[in-house]
């Protein structure tokens, strides 16, 4: 399934918050510190990712499935 | 390579299992009391399980005046809603004594409960058959991190992404429980008198409308640990067949039903006609079950597809639920109509009837029997939230949670209770929490699953026979023999295992349930085609537990 949580890594501080509040633990940081979405078939869509996101630079983008 | 590493063990009072809405007011209430307080989830707390990213509605008594306003009149109604298969004794103490309590708290700490700011005022709606207003239109948003902060500056030591397998029993009383960390493969062993249950809902275990069964209504990072946990422990769990459905956005896993039908939406086939009055004489405004209910027929008989439909609410009603509801109970929820092109002031919205799952919701008669004391049948052992049958929507969950917590440290301060653990159980705990590591890896999670949602849908889901539950029961049996070849390499997956264990435990517990229950009740939730009436002498609840490893069932009257 394509990748519901697009993070701008141009935005992203690496402050690591969308890791640590994902409730479901799809969220992991690469060897270089980015945050990217391990798991994308298990994504709930709820939003809590980027809710408290500092940069604001999380996006929900629905697969096909959904819409 | 995942291993178990270092151990871990931790003593404490009171241990809390899930860091929800009810799990963390639990923490709170016990370490009011001065105790040593441990609140462990798989999650981080800040933003997990079904608050995660926020709820709208507080189901709150205000006693304002009126008379629906008033404990007497929320009893009667709740009564009603459960048709008597909740101890209205438990929900006077858990609930109606201290939600006005808890309201005032939530205020204190910065929750904006009154959304209408020109007036300073509550915004209530009345859904579900209520005699009056009882949701107030809130903002949730930030509930989750402001009360987890709360917590920490309480003193309540949290304990982030553990997931918890088992309790450890000492002779008949609970006396801890074991998990592991799911990054790094710690061992994790609590040593604690009093151990609160409160991992939520059970969710996943159906198959899903949209083929994503992450796309779940209630949280689908729940999967009944505490029910089969508890199970296991020997406790009783109540009205396990009880499977239920709500109408969510086509293939959109948003519970936006309540914000709808508590705005005066209609719900509406495609001939245009507002059925639901067909099936339920307070149509829209019925109890939940009625809804999907009446959807199914609908569907069944070719006047699908069917429709949520605000386009007659005024500017100001259409601009609150934009604003203030939909969006605040599923962050995402404007993302989905505006990917999908949808402007609800002009267009219908498309419904579905989910997945079934046993969800944290108003009305549940599902799951971990408890008495006043939010105490279960075993001793040491409590359970609040979504997990336990009381009341269990947010504002539920959060007012159990609470007395939970004072339940079990009141019994702390009361007796001291000795505590020490059999290394030897410890021993075999710990390995079968690593276990599926050491397995052959021959059978992905993900269909391990699928297939467990497959045999639900198809002979546990809508509709149910005695031959089709039977089948179920075969097909359950087929599973549970694969789980020898279902292995695990990570953490996260091994955590998925352990929640496929636990899910397929809970299917057999409904599918049994179902079995015996001869009649229909609740809608699509036990209907029953070979026994399609609701029937005066099943108005009774099943429990079931084992007792020294046999399966037990009994009838237990429901309450006067
Ligand atoms: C999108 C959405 C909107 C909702 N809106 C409303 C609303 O407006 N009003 C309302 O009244 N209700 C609403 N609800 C329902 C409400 O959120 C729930 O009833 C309530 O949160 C249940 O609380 P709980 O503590 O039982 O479970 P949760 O809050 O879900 O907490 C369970 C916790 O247990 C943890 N956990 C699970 N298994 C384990 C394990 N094995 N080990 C360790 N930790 C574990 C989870 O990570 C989670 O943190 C909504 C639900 C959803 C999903």
């Amino acid at each position: 399934m394509e990748n519901p949580v697009k993070i701008d890594l141009g935005l992203c501080n690496q402050c690591g918050l969308c890791e640590f509040n994902c409730p479901g633990d799809l969220i992991y940081s690469d060897e270089a510190g980015n945050p990217y979405l391990k798991y994308p078939e298990e994504c709930w869509f709820c939003g809590a990712c980027r809710m408290d996101c500092p940069k604001n630079c999380i996006e929900i983008v629905f697969p096909m499935e959904v819409l | 390579m995942f291993e178990s590493k270092n151990e871990v063990v931790l003593k404490t009072d009171v241990l809390i299992i899930g860091g929800g809405s009810a799990g963390t007011m639990a923490a709170l209430a016990a370490r009011k009391k001065g105790l040593e307080v441990i609140l462990v989830d798989k999650a981080n707390i800040n933003r997990s399980g079904c608050g995660a990213a926020g709820n709208d509605h507080f189901m709150a008594v205000l006693e304002s005046g009126p008379d629906w306003d008033t404990p007497e009149a929320f009893l009667a109604w709740y009564k009603r809603l459960t048709q008597g298969l909740v101890d209205s004794k438990v929900v006077e103490k858990v609930f109606t004594s201290r939600i006005k309590g808890l309201v005032e708290y939530l205020e204190n700490i910065g929750i904006q409960m009154r959304i209408d700011t020109k007036n300073n005022d509550f915004i209530r709606t009345k859904s579900f058959a209520q005699p009056g207003e009882y949701f107030i239109n809130f903002d949730g948003r930030s509930l989750k991190p402001i009360v987890s902060k709360e917590a920490e500056e309480a003193g309540v030591k949290c304990v982030r992404q553990v997931y918890i397998t088992d309790l450890i029993k000492q002779e008949e009383r609970v006396i801890g429980a074991v998990g592991f960390n799911i990054r790094n493969g710690d061992s994790y062993i609590f040593e604690a008198p009093a151990v609160i249950l409160a991992t939520g809902n059970v969710s996943r275990m159906y198959r899903n409308p949209s083929g994503l069964p992450f796309n779940a209504w209630h949280s689908p990072y729940n999967n009944g640990s505490a029910q089969a946990m508890a199970y296991k422990a020997g406790a009783d769990l109540k009205n396990m067949e009880f499977v239920n459905y709500t109408l969510t956005p086509k293939n959109f896993s948003a519970s936006a039903l309540n914000a709808i039908v508590g705005m005066g939406g209609y719900i509406v086939n495609s001939l245009g006609e507002r059925y639901v009055l067909k099936y339920h004489e307070q149509g829209e405004q019925g109890p939940r079950w009625t809804m999907p209910w009446g959807t199914y027929w609908e569907l069944k008989e070719g006047r699908g597809p069917c429709y949520f439909d605000v386009r007659h609410l005024s500017d100001e009603a259409i601009e609150h639920l934009l604003t203030h509801l939909l969006p605040v109970d599923k962050n995402t929820f404007m993302d989905y109509c505006n990917q999908k092109g949808l402007d609800l002031k002009k267009d219908l919205l498309e419904i579905q009837i989910c997945e079934g799952q046993l969800p944290a919701f108003v009305g549940s008669v599902t799951g971990i029997h408890i008495d006043e004391n939010c105490l279960t049948t075993v001793p040491g052992l409590y359970a609040a939230g979504g997990c336990a049958v009381s009341i269990c929507n947010l504002a539920g969950s959060m007012a159990v949670g609470g007395a939970a917590g004072e339940s079990a440290a009141d019994e702390i301060l009361r007796d001291r209770i000795e505590v020490k653990l059999d290394q030897e159980k410890i021993a075999e705990l710990k390995a079968r929490a690593f276990e599926p590591l050491k397995r052959a890896n021959e059978l992905e999670e993900s269909r391990f699953e699928g297939k467990l949602h497959q045999i639900m849908a198809d002979y546990v889901g809508i509709g149910r026979t005695k031959l089709g539950l039977e089948t179920g029961l075969e097909e359950l049996k087929k599973l549970n023999d694969l789980t020898s070849i279902l292995g695990a390499t990570d953490g996260h997956v091994l955590m998925r295992v352990h929640e496929a264990q636990d899910m397929l435990l809970l299917a057999e517990l409904i599918t049994k349930g179902a079995l015996t229950r001869e009649e229909s009740r609740f809608g699509l939730s036990h209907y029953r085609g070979d026994y399609p009436d609701t029937n005066p002498e099943w108005h009774v609840s099943l429990h079931q537990s084992l007792k020294d490893g046999v399966p037990m069932m009994k009838k237990v009257a429901a309450y006067k």
